[in-house]
């Protein structure tokens, strides 16, 4: 598996997340799909061109997205998925998303990003377009946080 | 350009002088002069000018700290560092404090007003972005439907009945737009429309949700790259490109429209209904 199109998004993720305090960041498995995703709760999806081109997405379940948009709003409880923390959750993605783009930079290669999209529900498939789609998977303080990367 | 509202912040009359001189001359509007940090953090709060030229050495305190208070207040002010000294260190504590460019004394005039049109040109290009935006997804979809399914096509404003989500019909499409600013399309509709559509457009029954599938992808890269043409014809700066279709099947699916400068509208052909969101955001500005 080509490693190059995922190892920024995992440098993101690293340096970004300890930043909102999450305590441990867990990497799992890397694996490899083609086509198709299916995730349940929330999912976040970025348009990226320049030298590559593609999408990324990021997939939470719902319970863990209520978690991680009240630790990004300093602990403000998140019984419900709201405006507030639908932007919270998206600002994350666009944070994740940027700091990968100046990894790719680091290796000369130039990339810019849309801005999300964010959708919720169950069973929710997701065609890329792309037969090659790498995935890795955080454990984040007991949440399990999903990242596709189509690129090429 | 036209318009700006300029505050001059030096501690030497002599370079207030100057400067007020070398804005004028471009035909930008003087409201304040300050010769102290405290005058300018006042004088800031009240008049609220769109553009600060400030020097770094004030008499009770300095550049840094008092463009740092000033854009507490004013988020929107852009302000542009002169001083005598330049060196790395000062430069990176100026982008630091948010000040957007910073040129050396003495300024020539040629210099000054390239910088204020380049911290400019962004918010002009935003404003022909939105002002625009909406025609040309519309013509990009109206030809584009007219042209290959036919009959009747219209497209009517659709106010989403919750505020900034929209409850998927079955299908949905998003496409990202990406240059000097950003964006992104949404099309959604049921599998039925996309079925009908696709095999209108193929003339073959045979077709399968599979297949409408793809072709909803195309038709929204479709519509996205036209209108991002036609945007770009307006003015090269915007530099927009699209970013491959991302397709988004469910039952149960809410899609967030999120807080960006959005329009919403329904698209009604022979073949069934569609719902259209195009977004724009305003997108970073470098450093000069």
């Amino acid at each position: 598996m080509d490693l190059k199109n995922i190892n920024p998004f995992i440098d993101a993720v690293t340096e970004i997340l300890p930043q909102f305090g999450f305590q441990s960041l867990v990497q799992k498995g890397f694996s490899e799909k083609s086509k198709k995703i299916i995730a349940s709760g929330v999912v976040i999806t970025l348009g990226i061109v320049g030298d590559k081109k593609g999408n990324v997405v990021y997939c939470i379940n719902q319970e863990g997205a209520k978690q991680i948009a009240s630790i990004m709003m300093m602990g403000m409880p998140v019984d419900e998925l709201d405006d507030m923390a639908q932007s919270a959750l998206s600002e994350l993605s666009n944070m994740l998303t940027a700091n990968a783009c100046i990894n790719f930079s680091k290796e000369a290669v130039n990339v810019d990003i849309s801005v999300p999209t964010l959708l919720f529900g169950e069973n929710i498939e997701l065609n890329l377009n792309k037969e090659e789609i790498s995935c890795v998977e955080f454990d984040v303080d007991g949440i399990k946080l999903e990242i596709y990367v189509a690129l090429v | 350009m036209k318009n700006l509202r300029v505050m001059i912040v030096d501690d030497s009359t002599f370079s207030i002088a100057v400067l007020r001189k070398m804005l004028e001359k471009v035909g930008l509007e003087v409201v304040a002069t300050a010769l102290n940090m405290n005058d300018a953090i006042e004088k800031a709060k009240e008049i609220k000018p769109d553009l600060i030229t400030m020097d770094m050495t004030l008499p009770d305190g300095n550049g840094i700290e008092c463009s740092r208070e000033i854009l507490k207040q004013l988020k929107e002010s852009k302000i542009i560092a002169i001083s005598s000294m330049m060196d790395e260190e000062i430069i990176e504590k100026a982008k630091n404090a948010g000040i957007k460019a910073y040129l050396q004394k003495p300024v020539d005039a040629d210099g000054l007003k390239a910088a204020i049109e380049k911290l400019f040109a962004g918010e002009e290009l935003y404003q022909i972005l939105q002002d625009n935006y909406e025609e040309a997804f519309k013509e990009s979809v109206f030809t584009f439907l007219k042209n290959e399914i036919g009959g009747e096509v219209e497209l009517e404003n659709y106010q989403l009945k919750y505020k900034g989500v929209r409850k998927s019909s079955g299908v949905s499409v998003a496409v990202g737009m990406i240059g000097r600013h950003r964006g992104r399309l949404i099309i959604d509709m049921s599998g039925d429309t996309a079925l009908n559509m696709v095999k209108k457009i193929l003339q073959d029954e045979s077709q399968t949700l599979e297949e409408a599938i793809q072709f909803l992808s195309e038709f929204a890269n479709v519509i996205a790259g036209n209108a991002c043409s036609l945007l770009n014809g307006l003015n090269r700066s915007f530099g927009l490109r699209v970013s491959p279709p991302t397709v988004i099947i469910g039952e149960d699916i809410t899609i967030s429209i999120g807080d960006m400068d959005s329009k919403s509208f329904m698209i009604k052909t022979d073949l069934g209904e569609s719902f259209m969101n195009i977004g724009v955001q305003k997108g970073d500005e470098s450093w000069i």
